[in-house]
């Protein structure tokens, strides 16, 4: 037993290592590197891409022929409505990239809830939350999004409404990827919470008078907030995953179009059968480059961050 | 205990089918909207007796619990999931029969390919780790792994059969077509079946290839392996006859959990080859709205997820005495 934890302290390996050391670490390592730079490009388009390429092409303002192949004007060429595709890409990468964020978020925040009250209340509470969570796992979730979507959308009504700038339609895709993704996060939660309860710093803050709750957000939260961060950036890259699958199969929105739709879009107007390859492929690139930077990431971190991964390569 | 390890996996197989038929049943009455409109949506000439007869019928006029709910449990044992809009007159479960041979055909051969294939690369480049496979294989499959089926599905069809036209672009058989006979009939079904299912097979491979690759390098460092090299054992004997059967334990139960997202992936193969099975009815029903389609589709695979992940715990259970206790 080390001295830390002989103090009540929290595990090593657990506890935050400092954030510039972290970034060192994960830099230093050719996936981190990798990862990180590809996100580096692509939040550098989604946060100024008016001034890129200036702002988002509509048919009414579209610039170009139908489905022309890349020029000197069009680098990417244009779509069945003329819009250079170059404009849509750049564009999407801000409207992926914010849904994929906040769908995270939600995720996140639930798996998270769900793992810390179950492995620290126990008992039947934790028996009916971890039965609702395997069930969640082993569900073809997708399909139960498929059909949550449009009911949800037909619930909250009016599609005009903007939250962060974001359509309704799109937050109602945020809030469907939180319900139905949610579950590996508080396995993984709940199981580091399971052994961070019988440590002594707990028993200390109980025998002091701290309810349940106090502990779980001021003992229990920062210890596992690591695990939460490297889950969350896994998460992210399913989040795009699935937002890209749900605008694929027509539940995106046209008016503020992401990757998914951009791909959905072409495949509507027969691009690939037309042998418009200009269409997808930059959108398709991008998902492909986004999904595989967080993955690298996400692991990396996994392997610096989760003490049961420690010491192993 | 073999008995207590099969009764808890049945068990816990039947909760979850009753949870997934709860979900439904919620899912229905939370539509906008009374639940007759619903049901009878797209019913021409609906007279009052038709509105109370689907009342009766559905238990409409009793308490939603328990009258309403057991009669919706009873009804789907029977294999009673209601009309569709879509298809008028048709029933849920008569629509979905028509369209599950082509997913089961498309998705049974894929996954029987991809594990294969992904099991081999796996545990080739676990096993020289660091070699040249190893490095071209994991990115390769990482690259897939990070890749939408439908994307794959899409370079293949303009590659293949846009560009080289070496296989026809969509449909299960050649639309309209008059064939001399079932060889040629069968023919022209594997033809439109090669990019479909080499766009499902890549799809897999990749992440089955991550798991057994992981799986077999942890399996290398156990004790057992050590002591059959010790022993002198040949390389090939203690891959095949020591680490391979203890690594692919793990990749039984993981194949098993993936079934759930690989069906997110079928649904979008099957729209982007336009090939009839159940994905494309999920996206036909999603379009037009059609509840009752969508919710059979959902029961269907979700019961089928979840005997395949029962099957998968039971052959685990078989392989592997430790898991039984």
């Amino acid at each position: 037993m080390t001295a830390a934890s002989i103090q009540g302290m929290a595990p090593r390996g657990t506890r935050w290592i400092g954030r510039g050391a972290l970034i060192r670490r994960l830099l230093r390592r050719p996936e981190g590197l990798i990862g990180l730079s590809i996100l580096v490009v692509f939040v550098f388009l989604a946060a100024i891409p008016n001034l890129i390429v200036g702002p988002l092409q509509t048919a009414v303002t579209a610039t170009g022929g139908r489905l022309t192949p890349p020029s000197a004007v069009h680098l990417f060429g244009t779509d069945e409505l003329g819009r250079d595709v170059l404009n849509q890409t750049v564009h999407g990468a801000r409207i992926s990239l914010a849904i994929g964020l906040l769908a995270t978020l939600v995720t996140v925040a639930i798996g998270a809830v769900v793992g810390i009250v179950a492995g620290f209340i126990g008992g039947w509470l934790d028996a009916i939350l971890m039965r609702i969570t395997d069930f969640f796992l082993v569900l073809p979730t997708f399909v139960l999004a498929l059909i949550l979507t449009p009911i949800i959308r037909e619930l909250v009504g009016s599609a005009t409404t903007e939250v962060f700038g974001i359509r309704m339609t799109l937050i109602v895709i945020v809030i469907v990827i939180g319900i139905t993704s949610w579950s590996s996060t508080a396995r993984i939660i709940r199981s580091q919470t399971l052994s961070l309860r019988e440590r002594a710093f707990v028993d200390r803050a109980r025998s002091i008078g701290a309810g349940s709750g106090h502990i779980m957000r001021r003992h229990i939260l920062p210890n596992v907030i690591n695990l939460i961060v490297a889950n969350a950036v896994l998460t992210f890259a399913g989040a795009v995953l699935t937002e890209t699958t749900l605008s694929f199969v027509g539940l995106g929105d046209p008016f503020q179009p992401s990757w998914g739709q951009l791909l959905e879009a072409a495949r509507a107007s027969g691009a690939p059968g037309l042998g418009a390859w200009w269409y997808f492929v930059p959108p398709g690139v991008c998902i492909v480059l986004v999904v595989l930077a967080f993955t690298l990431v996400g692991s990396a971190l996994d392997d610096l961050l989760n003490p049961k991964r420690q010491g192993r390569r | 205990m073999k008995v207590g390890y099969l009764g808890r996996r049945l068990a816990s197989a039947a909760v979850t089918i009753v949870l997934i038929a709860i979900i439904n049943f919620i899912l229905f009455r939370a539509m906008p909207g009374s639940p007759e409109r619903v049901l009878l949506h797209g019913t021409p000439n609906v007279t009052p007796q038709i509105l109370q007869q689907t009342r009766e019928r559905w238990g409409l006029d009793k308490p939603v619990f328990p009258d309403q709910f057991v009669a919706y449990v009873g009804s789907t044992i029977r294999g009673d999931l209601g009309f569709s809009f879509l298809a008028r007159g048709q029933t849920v479960s008569e629509v979905l029969a028509q369209r599950i041979w082509p997913t089961v055909i498309l998705f049974g051969l894929g996954e029987m390919l991809a594990i294969v294939l992904g099991l081999a690369l796996g545990a080739y480049s676990g096993w020289r780790r660091g070699g040249a496979v190893d490095y071209v294989g994991n990115g390769i499959s990482l690259i897939l792994y990070s890749t939408p089926y439908f994307l794959l599905g899409m370079a293949f069809l303009l590659l293949f059969a846009t560009t080289l036209h070496w296989f026809p672009t969509f449909g299960m058989l050649q639309a309209g077509a008059q064939y001399p006979g079932l060889w040629e009939r069968f023919l022209d079904f594997l033809g439109h079946l090669v990019l479909p299912l080499a766009t499902v097979a890549f799809g897999l491979v990749g992440q089955y290839a991550i798991v057994m690759r992981s799986s077999i390098v942890e399996t290398l460092s156990e004790d057992y392996v050590t002591t059959a090299r010790a022993m002198g054992l040949r390389d090939g004997r203690v891959l095949r006859r020591h680490a391979l059967p203890n690594a692919l334990l793990p990749t039984v139960s993981l194949v098993a959990i993936n079934l759930g997202y690989v069906v997110a992936g079928a649904i979008t193969v099957e729209v982007v080859f336009n090939w009839p099975g159940l994905g494309t009815l999920a996206v036909e029903a999603l379009t037009a709205r059609d509840y009752p389609v969508l919710q059979g589709v959902f029961l269907l695979l979700g019961v089928s997820v979840v005997i395949a992940n029962l099957i998968a715990d039971l052959v685990y259970g078989a392989l592997d005495p430790r898991v039984r206790t």
